[in-house]
């Protein structure tokens, strides 16, 4: 019988930890993986994300006037794990950040019926970018699709013509490896180029040597990268072993993490990877940081790690969320809002240059706005350069043709609310249109 | 003195013969179904649903199906995780092509898919066995995973890879995807499990299950009795797998919601074996033992330093976690290593002869 009062206690304890009361508070939780085989990327964007609301907590007292508790809860990058945390979290949390491709597939449906925002910066389902039909989810500031179209329009940019050009695409075998292959199979065909789709199993990625192999026999003037975790350190040792001109070798922003080039130092000079965020250390943001957490012993990083792309990042993602509640305040006149509240500030971003001057950001983020119907925003990014010893901008601001699959973003978001039916679009966008 | 037998006389074979022969056990486990269909139903939260009940539940169906082949039949088996993902894409295919069908009827239906392909994959035990045979059925679990992943019209050409599973109703009621409230998933859930459990209950104190101990302890003196070891193995691998693809057909509609090829990887066959392992190996009460342990107290241990109070981070909450759930594994097994079953049966004897024991 013992197991049966262990499951009555556990009722017991959820009840009681369901019921509890909040405080006066912003909950924004974070569903984070500082544990597992992603840790490595995950600690950074993670210590980067805390420090800004520790910062935001420290030097102005909250948002509005109100604290905000950006609590953790540990997913290990394990989807069940993840929807665990979101439906532990969800009675009382503002947001959801689920921090990877299968969370947010389990969460995304749900959305409708629970109406908490999902917020997921640059990762995701790249169709979610249609406001008309995902009502509560973003992808600000950008999405994969956009990031498929820079990386082309930026080799174009260097080469000229791209007709009978031959790109090499090794992308994890996963759902989100796979999410740029519509629109990069629509630019092949609109530009003539040849696409080699190069899959990389989730068990293979520590060890990628037949997909090089068969990268050498392909001979590929670039290699594009859609990479996570252990395969980004793996694909970069194994390009610098085989000698491919490192130059040549773009990854997604995801795929530009400090630590897995500096395995390969000096040899990976030349490395690129499209980012829609970058480290500066002197803005403003950065030195407030420093001061109000860092030195004060309230964070878990590291000087060498806060100088990386990805605690930058972290930071640029923690401002967003942290802007959107703002203008929800603004808006609605209340300093406690509600999820719905903070779905309508997400909404009405304007993250103009003026606007990133005043939260600090200067050169950490490019200048984007969202609507109703555009919920990624299209901020576009720079090329970033490994130059054997950090990562530096090797790009002016490059912005994507987003007219040019705008058609399959509505497709491909009316195929899912299809296939999710009764799918309920957000009528009131769809009337201002 | 509570699990006294003296006095129960049986007066008829089939009185003998029954599944609870001692009168406690039959109103143990009447305590257990009420619980579990009345008053954890009207008592549990959202997340106890989505975190306990339901995935307890599923793991130990899906560690049923194994205990059958594994347990009963001494087959080992190193593929449940891919003949789950079998059941959960046959009953996706199944709800997309004909949107008209029971979803009930669907997930029933899906386990013969995992069935068949069981049966293939069990073959080889016919010339095969231990060891030999674990990898032959590792070669099922990577041949078919890879297959969820290459076989784009298993997920209808979905560009994510993933299947997502739809909003079905019944009776007026959503039973699958996101418009579907957990109460009604739960109860579906523990019909199902319940029917399949008393099913196999029966199945193995039939002759089927006979004959399935019979190949488990000693194939050649059972093939020599006259038992077809042909028939046993192969009906073993069938309705194990039938159990284990209804399972996985179950954590995908009625749980997950979502699933890409990885989530059936080999993890997903090593938690299930460790479940019926130290849950015990032939014994169906083991499966759900096993499942509470390895699926459910994980999630309650994380709420413990909440509700306490004590102010750690939530990934030392998950690294402390993972040794203890490793460090109680390490335990039960050295207190018993036949597993939680044996564990609770040992109880159950000294609490008949409690107390005056002789």
């Amino acid at each position: 019988m013992n197991h049966f009062t262990k499951l009555v206690a556990a009722a017991v304890l959820a009840g009681a930890t369901g019921g509890a009361a909040v405080a006066q508070e912003l909950f924004v939780p974070n569903l984070a993986y500082r544990t597992g085989p992603f840790a490595a990327t995950g600690i950074p964007i993670m210590n980067g994300q805390a420090d800004y609301f520790t910062m935001l907590n420290q030097r102005d007292g909250g948002i509005g006037g109100v604290p905000v508790n950006a609590e953790e809860c540990e997913t290990g990058y394990s989807t069940e794990k993840g929807v665990e945390c979101y439906e532990k979290l969800k009675g009382e949390a503002l947001v959801t950040q689920p921090w990877s491709t299968g969370i947010t597939l389990q969460v995304l449906p749900k959305t409708n019926v629970d109406e908490i925002p999902i917020y997921g910066p640059g990762y995701g389902f790249s169709p979610m970018a249609d406001g008309t039909t995902f009502k509560w989810a973003y992808n600000t500031p950008s999405g994969y699709w956009d990031a498929a179209d820079m990386i082309v329009q930026y080799i174009e940019g260097q080469e000229g013509d791209l007709e009978g050009k031959k790109f090499a695409f090794l992308h994890l075998d996963h759902p989100f490896g796979k999410e740029p292959l519509p629109v990069l199979e629509q630019l092949a065909e609109e530009k003539g180029f040849e696409l080699v789709p190069i899959p990389v199993g989730l068990n293979e990625m520590q060890n990628q040597s037949a997909q090089w192999l068969q990268i050498r026999r392909e001979r590929p003037d670039y290699v594009i990268m859609w990479g996570w975790g252990a395969m980004n350190a793996g694909a970069i040792t194994e390009a610098v072993k085989t000698k491919f001109p490192m130059e040549n070798f773009i990854g997604v922003w995801w795929a530009g993490h400090d630590a897995d080039l500096n395995l390969v130092g000096e040899e990976g000079a030349g490395y690129k990877s499209i980012s829609w965020s970058f480290p500066n250390m002197d803005a403003p943001v950065m030195q407030d940081i420093k001061e109000y957490v860092v030195d004060e012993g309230l964070s878990q990083t590291n000087p060498e790690e806060m100088e990386g792309v990805f605690y930058g990042r972290g930071v640029v993602i923690s401002a967003i969320l942290g802007e959107a509640i703002r203008v929800a305040q603004d808006e609605y006149d209340t300093a406690e809002i509600t999820p719905a509240q903070l779905r309508w500030g997400f909404e009405n971003l304007d993250f103009s240059e003026e606007r990133i001057a005043e939260l600090g950001l200067d050169g950490m983020v490019p200048p984007f706005q969202t609507s109703c119907e555009n919920h990624t925003g299209h901020s576009g990014g720079w090329m970033l350069e490994w130059d054997g010893e950090q990562f530096v901008k090797a790009s002016d601001l490059l912005r994507p043709n987003v007219e040019s699959y705008s058609d399959l973003i509505d497709s491909s978001a009316a195929e899912y609310a299809e296939s999710n039916a009764p799918w309920p679009n957000n009528e009131e966008c769809a009337a201002t249109n | 003195m509570l699990y006294r037998t003296a006095g129960q006389f049986k007066t008829s074979y089939k009185a003998d013969q029954a599944l609870f022969p001692v009168r406690q056990d039959a109103i143990l486990l009447g305590v257990i179904l009420a619980f579990a269909w009345v008053i954890f139903p009207f008592t549990a939260s959202e997340f106890a649903f989505q975190t306990m009940l339901i995935p307890v539940l599923i793991y130990a169906l899906a560690a049923l199906g194994l205990n059958i082949l594994t347990g009963y039949a001494g087959q080992l088996s190193l593929g449940t995780g891919a003949f789950m993902g079998v059941g959960a894409y046959a009953c996706y295919k199944m709800v997309t092509l004909f949107p008209w069908m029971n979803p009930v009827v669907a997930i029933l239906l899906s386990g013969f898919f995992s069935a068949g392909v069981g049966v293939a994959f069990g073959i080889p035990s016919l010339r095969i066995k231990g060891f030999y045979l674990a990898i032959a059925t590792l070669a099922a679990q990577f041949f078919l995973t890879w297959l969820f992943e290459k076989w784009a019209w298993l997920y209808n050409y979905n560009a994510s890879g993933a299947i997502q599973v739809p909003n079905i109703q019944m009776f007026g009621i959503y039973v699958t995807g996101p418009q579907a409230d957990s109460i009604v998933q739960y109860f579906l859930v523990l019909g199902i499990v319940t029917v399949m459990t008393l099913l196999c209950i029966n199945l193995t104190r039939g002759t089927l299950g006979r004959t399935w101990k019979a190949t488990r302890d000693m194939d050649i003196a059972a093939e020599l009795i006259g038992i077809n070891l042909m028939t046993s193995k192969l009906t073993a691998f069938a309705i194990s797998s039938y159990v284990v693809g209804v399972a996985g057909a179950l954590y995908v509609f009625m749980w997950k919601g979502a699933a890409e090829p990885n989530v059936f990887y080999i993890q997903l066959s090593f938690q299930v074996l460790f479940i019926a392992i130290i849950g015990g190996l032939g014994s169906i009460l083991g499966n759900f033992l096993g499942a509470i342990l390895i699926v459910g107290l994980p999630v309650v241990l994380n709420l413990v330093p909440g509700a306490l109070g004590i102010p750690i981070s939530s990934a030392m909450v998950e690294h402390l976690n993972t040794m203890i759930i490793g460090a109680l594994i390490v335990f039960f097994l050295i207190v018993e290593p036949h597993g939680l079953a044996r564990l609770w049966a040992l109880i159950r004897e000294k609490l008949i002869i409690w107390p005056f024991p002789h």
